[in-house]
């Protein structure tokens, strides 16, 4: 009897009891489905932007915190996912940083850049406006720049010669570089509208300087126009603006010529794109500039003494350094080279 | 989300050891700088800088720790004798080679010939240029990858000549091709495993010709059929022997007109 009634109840409900299994068994099933998922693929959706086809992603290092108060309470997990692309993913709140970086073809150019570029690939909403020196766009700095992942801009004009008193020499009362920052401001100025534009700020990085990490994140919050000390100018260790103790600039720490109106090299400001596009027609002089003074032929159009905004500590720390390349001895190429020149360097 | 600098690290990737001398001047802290975000972009790199000098010096120091990288800070002051070069014997010895020797030292210290990571070690001065790309190409050496170099030798650049069926059996220079190794030192990458198991192969010191100081480390390690091709075969131009120009500080005059205490 006791055998039959076992059987009878083993044979009982079956329909209930397996709605029953699958309604408890499914949600955890899927819960352990998504989670199983969520730990291999990285979480993080990179942004893509214009430039910025070939973004690495090495999404790694969970960290999980977890919660967990009484039955009743939430269970809240809160996970920091370190992740690494390259450049970091465009951020919506963060000013973008146009950097303009005139470049002429020499050979230690490739390489100069490819530092550059490795710096630039830290910084978050940076925009590289590079302008070639030359009649056409170069394959080299094509490939370059399609090959780092950077939201980049790619042009080029190329500064006159003047054939007849030099022969491939450019035109020596032109400073170099000069055309090909101008023509960055005005693609600034084409490009984006004054009155509906994303902020931005504009600096003017030359290929063969060295910038730190920080200096990026100083000039984000340029309001007008933002200053800081420059290493290896004017034949000092630095130069460097004069701050007051409230905080505002009145001079120039500078031997060569302090009573420029902007006695500051290249390399030590950034102006607030806003203002770029209000003054549509502040440029850097292209002739009858003396030697020191390119800088203040744009600023006196853009901005006073006592708007200038100090960074990096009130000017005391150097984030940048006017570092400047040896030109490589080649002699051993002799007349008719000896390395293949279809190997570019 | 949190960008992270350096990428995290992998338990799977052979770990790069790069091996750095440096020295006070004015621009080392601008160098070093812009070499660490280089670095700053590689997994599993693991920085060995080695100062010429008494003491580990403050700048290094900081920026070492500033930096997010995973490192190691040592020291080895080259004496006087040995830097201004007063022997009797016309030869030198080369910059930077007690400091590297250092940091082989530093390695077989760390690591046993037992039990030996995974990885390479590479020797980057602080001046030069280096791509990304080169990073990954040697991290699977398995004895001693080589590779070309922009600016050295008087040319473009010098590179080893690789035979058809992959194998160098020669060197692209104009300077002295016979050299057993003709080759500069950021053209290299030796495992770390071979360091481990030749535990006296170092730079030689004294008594190394111009451009011989590469092949005092490598006769030791490897000959010129056991080397391993990259950078396609060597027809590309992954790292460039870049030096920077002194900068005139003319207008400091005697008693200097920067603030001294402002780090540069």
């Amino acid at each position: 009897n006791e055998e039959l009634w076992v059987q009878s109840v083993l044979e009982m409900p079956k329909r209930r009891d397996i709605l029953a299994i699958v309604l408890i068994v499914l949600p955890w099933t899927l819960l352990i489905t998504v989670w199983h998922q969520s730990t291999i693929a990285p979480l993080l959706a990179v942004h893509k932007d214009d430039g910025g086809d070939s973004q690495r992603d090495l999404a790694a290092g969970l960290d999980s915190k977890e919660y967990c108060l009484s039955d009743r309470d939430i269970v809240e997990v809160v996970r920091t996912e370190y992740v690494y692309t390259r450049p970091p993913p465009w951020s919506d709140t963060l000013p973008t940083i146009h950097v303009v970086t005139p470049t002429y073809s020499r050979p230690v150019q490739k390489a100069e850049l490819t530092r550059l570029a490795n710096t630039l690939l830290h910084v978050p909403n940076l925009h590289w406006i590079l302008v070639e020196d030359s009649q056409r766009r170069t394959p080299l700095i094509t490939r370059l720049l399609r090959d780092t992942g950077l939201n980049y801009t790619h042009l080029n004009v190329e500064t006159p010669r003047n054939y007849k008193l030099r022969g491939d020499m450019r035109d020596p009362r032109i400073p170099r570089g000069t055309m090909q920052r101008n023509l960055a401001l005005r693609w600034l100025r084409e490009t984006f509208n004054k009155n509906n534009s994303q902020p931005g700020i504009v600096y003017f990085a030359d290929d063969d300087n060295t910038y730190s990490l920080e200096l990026f994140e100083e000039m984000r919050s340029t309001r007008k126009v933002s200053v800081w000390p420059v290493a290896f100018v004017g034949g000092l260790r630095y130069e460097a603006p004069k701050v007051n103790a409230a905080g505002k600039v009145y001079g120039w720490k500078t031997v060569f010529d302090p009573h420029r109106p902007f006695a500051i090299d290249m390399a030590g400001f950034a102006v607030n794109l806003r203002l770029i596009l209000q003054r549509s027609q502040a440029y850097f002089k292209l002739r009858g500039v003396k030697g020191g003074y390119q800088e203040s032929s744009l600023l006196r159009e853009l901005v006073t003494l006592g708007d200038l905004e100090p960074k990096a500590a009130n000017c005391t720390k150097i984030l940048v350094w006017h570092t400047r390349t040896e030109k490589p001895v080649l002699v051993n190429e002799g007349k008719k080279g000896f390395t293949d020149p279809n190997v570019e360097i | 989300y949190v960008y992270s600098r350096p990428p995290p690290w992998s338990d799977t990737l052979p770990t790069i050891f790069v091996i750095t001398p440096t020295y006070s001047r004015p621009v080392q802290k601008a160098e070093l700088t812009r070499l660490a975000n280089t670095f700053l972009h590689v997994q599993n790199l693991h920085w060995v800088v080695v100062e010429d000098s008494p003491r580990r010096t403050n700048l290094v120091s900081n920026l070492l720790e500033k930096a997010g990288l995973n490192f190691t800070h040592l020291n080895v002051e080259t004496p006087k004798s040995l830097k201004l070069g007063v022997t009797w014997i016309p030869s030198h010895t080369p910059r930077g080679t007690l400091q590297r020797n250092l940091g082989l030292h530093w390695l077989r210290d760390s690591f046993s010939n037992t039990a030996p990571p995974e990885g390479v070690v590479y020797f980057a001065d602080d001046d030069n240029t280096y791509s990304l790309e080169l990073f990954e190409e040697m991290r699977y050496t398995r004895r001693v990858s080589v590779w070309p170099v922009a600016f050295v030798g008087g040319l473009r650049y010098e590179s080893p000549k690789v035979s058809p069926e992959g194998k160098v059996v020669g060197w692209k220079t104009v300077f002295d091709p016979n050299r057993p190794f003709a080759i500069d030192m950021a053209g290299f990458a030796i495992s770390i495993k071979l360091i481990l198991e030749k535990p006296h192969a170092s730079f030689k010191l004294e008594g190394v010709k111009g451009g011989y100081q590469e092949t005092s480390l490598l006769k030791d390690l490897v000959t010129m059929d056991g080397l391993e091709p990259k950078a396609a075969n060597c027809t590309k131009v992954l790292v460039w022997h870049t030096r920077t120009e002194r900068p005139t500080l003319v207008n400091e005059g005697k008693r200097g007109f920067t603030d001294p205490r402002v780090e540069v």
